[in-house]
């Protein structure tokens, strides 16, 4: 196939396909979104009232103010992961979900944009639903967190960019593993999401400056809890970097993986 | 330009994938409101064809039209004209089946409430319509396939391809397939089937490619093919190779050619009892004989060989 060739893409049939999972979804969506935010919310009350009995304050906070912002930001990488790459991976080789829609006038580069839409739809879902339980339980201090919900959108795209560029490499639904314990489960624990890494040594800062969920709490958080500093807008600019360079990467290798 | 009537024309077709040439140079034309039939052993580049015919593949060199528009230039306009029954079943399994219609129909643009119309009308005529809230999962393997051959028709085609439309379905299934098959030649839609059952080529299609080895080795109706190559009956005989040279040196009309396997020779002719009648009178043993009407599988065996290509 030839690398140059231009992308045929158009908007309305991304949307069709961002459609049909939105159909899907009806279905299942009961029994995936208990599970899929008990994970977050369980981090919460252990970490946050357990750890939080022995922790007196960080950065001037109650324990489980501190980890809320940053649990909302992880709900939103592993709701796009999740959709990305599991899903994704069930959906090119056991369903062949994508197989059918090819068959119909929708392209390949439909198909990967519509399914980017989709798993940024269910992390903006995800973080909004995480924002409503930490905003019952007292702990979202500014009405500036009425802006997470767009920053499910723009984590979410960055997490769906980096998990659908993982599952065009993929041989095997088994490989998917080395991407959460290698990749997420390390991002989950070294990007500030439960302690602050500013004071730790040089190396390890500059590691978490590698990290998109670093970037994404450190939006999240003062967003959350009305810390707005300058700062915000470059790991902002982060983000938005990140996608914009990136988003084409896996349109161009799931071509090569499903058009032969 | 395609030649007026022609649905799909390809000239000099060409797949490689890699190293491997899939498909090797083929011409073949599909006219309109024919069933053409692509008949092969399995790895003969059918499905790698219908494929390209889907738009899905993109051809490695040679020229192919569907509708008259390069299939790949024009893939989406023609893909709207197009109904696809894919040799697997690719249904949505977390659907219901009346969803999995019109969840379909959106990817065409046809408006909900058409969509839901004739959904209704298609479950009906596929006789699925007390399935129609039934999950996939709750499906027999005839019922999926009659809903894979539903949902081709969403968009109402102007050429459907089938890719084995009947294999692993128990032969009440398979009828009830091929009679709702027939039933849409009679309505004029185009189809191009493949297969590797005779039955089902000469059943349903109007003209035949015999594909093998990435070839087409022979293009015609299934009568034709049969009178070319085999004439009206066979003769077949177990005898040793002294007695078949023997019986392949008389000097007779009756055998119009002939293919051999092992002990067992396959003698074509048009009048395969008097054929026997002189072989009975030499000293040849006959004890083991079959006189039989020539069909199909005679045509495919002889232009594809009898023996495995796996």
């Amino acid at each position: 196939m030839n690398p140059l060739k231009p992308f045929s893409f158009s908007p309305r049939q991304a949307f069709r396909v961002w459609q049909r999972e939105v159909s899907v979804y009806k279905y299942v969506y009961k029994s995936t979104i208990v599970s899929n935010l008990m994970d977050p919310l369980i981090y919460l009350m252990a970490l946050g009232f357990g750890l939080g009995a022995y922790v007196n304050r960080m950065q001037g906070l109650p324990y489980i103010q501190f980890i809320a912002p940053g649990l909302i930001s992880s709900s939103i990488m592993t709701a796009a992961t999740f959709e990305t790459t599991i899903n994704t991976f069930v959906r090119i080789h056991f369903d062949r979900v994508y197989e059918a829609m090819m068959a119909t006038p929708v392209t390949v580069e439909d198909v990967v944009v519509g399914e980017m839409m989709w798993a940024v739809t269910r992390s903006t879902i995800y973080a909004t639903v995480m924002l409503c339980v930490v905003t019952a339980l007292g702990l979202t201090r500014s009405w500036y967190a009425i802006f997470v919900p767009f920053m499910g959108v723009l984590g979410g795209w960055m997490f769906a960019t980096l998990g659908l560029t993982y599952t065009s490499q993929l041989k095997s639904i088994d490989q998917v593993n080395f991407y959460f314990t290698l990749f997420i489960t390390p991002l989950f624990l070294f990007s500030g999401v439960f302690y602050p890494i500013d004071n730790l040594p040089q190396i390890v800062r500059m590691i978490a400056f590698l990290s998109p969920l670093y970037h994404l709490v450190e939006v999240i958080r003062p967003l959350v809890l009305g810390r707005l500093e300058f700062g915000v807008l470059i790991h902002l600019a982060w983000i938005t970097g990140f996608v914009l360079i990136f988003t084409a990467l896996p349109v161009n290798l799931l071509r090569k993986r499903l058009v032969k | 330009m395609a030649a007026e009537n022609s649905i799909v024309q390809a000239r000099g077709l060409r797949k490689s994938f890699g190293t491997t040439e899939a498909v090797r140079g083929i011409d073949f034309d599909v006219k309109a409101g024919e069933c053409f039939g692509f008949l092969g052993p399995n790895g003969a580049g059918k499905t790698t064809t219908m494929r390209m015919i889907g738009c899905v593949s993109p051809s490695t060199s040679g020229s192919l039209q569907v509708f008259g528009l390069d299939t790949q230039k024009s893939g989406r306009k023609i893909k709207q004209r197009l109904g696809v029954v894919p040799q697997e079943a690719n249904l949505d399994e977390e659907l219901p089946v009346e969803e999995n219609l019109t969840v379909y129909a959106r990817f065409f643009n046809i408006p909900s409430s058409v969509a839901l119309d004739r959904a209704k009308q298609l479950l009906e005529f596929m006789e699925l319509t007390e399935k129609r809230s039934a999950r996939v999962s709750e499906l027999s393997g005839g019922m999926r396939r009659r809903l894979l051959i539903s949902r081709a028709m969403m968009n109402n085609p102007d050429l459907m391809i089938l890719d084995e439309p009947t294999t692993g379905l128990d032969p009440q299934a398979r009828h009830l397939v091929w009679d709702k098959l027939f039933e849409l030649k009679r309505r004029g839609v185009t189809q191009i089937v493949t297969t590797h059952y005779m039955d089902e080529a000469e059943q349903l299609c109007n003209r035949l490619a015999i594909m093998d080895q990435g070839q087409i080795v022979e293009n015609d109706t299934p009568q034709n093919l049969v009178q070319k190559h085999i004439g009206r009956e066979v003769l077949e005989i177990r005898v040793s190779e002294k007695e078949k040279s023997h019986i392949l040196s008389l000097n007779t009309e009756l055998i119009k050619d002939h293919d051999s396997y092992r002990d067992l020779l396959i003698l074509y002719s048009d009048d395969a009892d008097q054929l026997l009648e002189v072989i009975k009178n030499t000293t040849i043993n006959t004890d083991y004989t079959i006189v039989r009407r020539s069909g199909l599988e005679d045509v495919f065996l002889k232009l594809t060989g009898r023996r495995l290509n796996e």
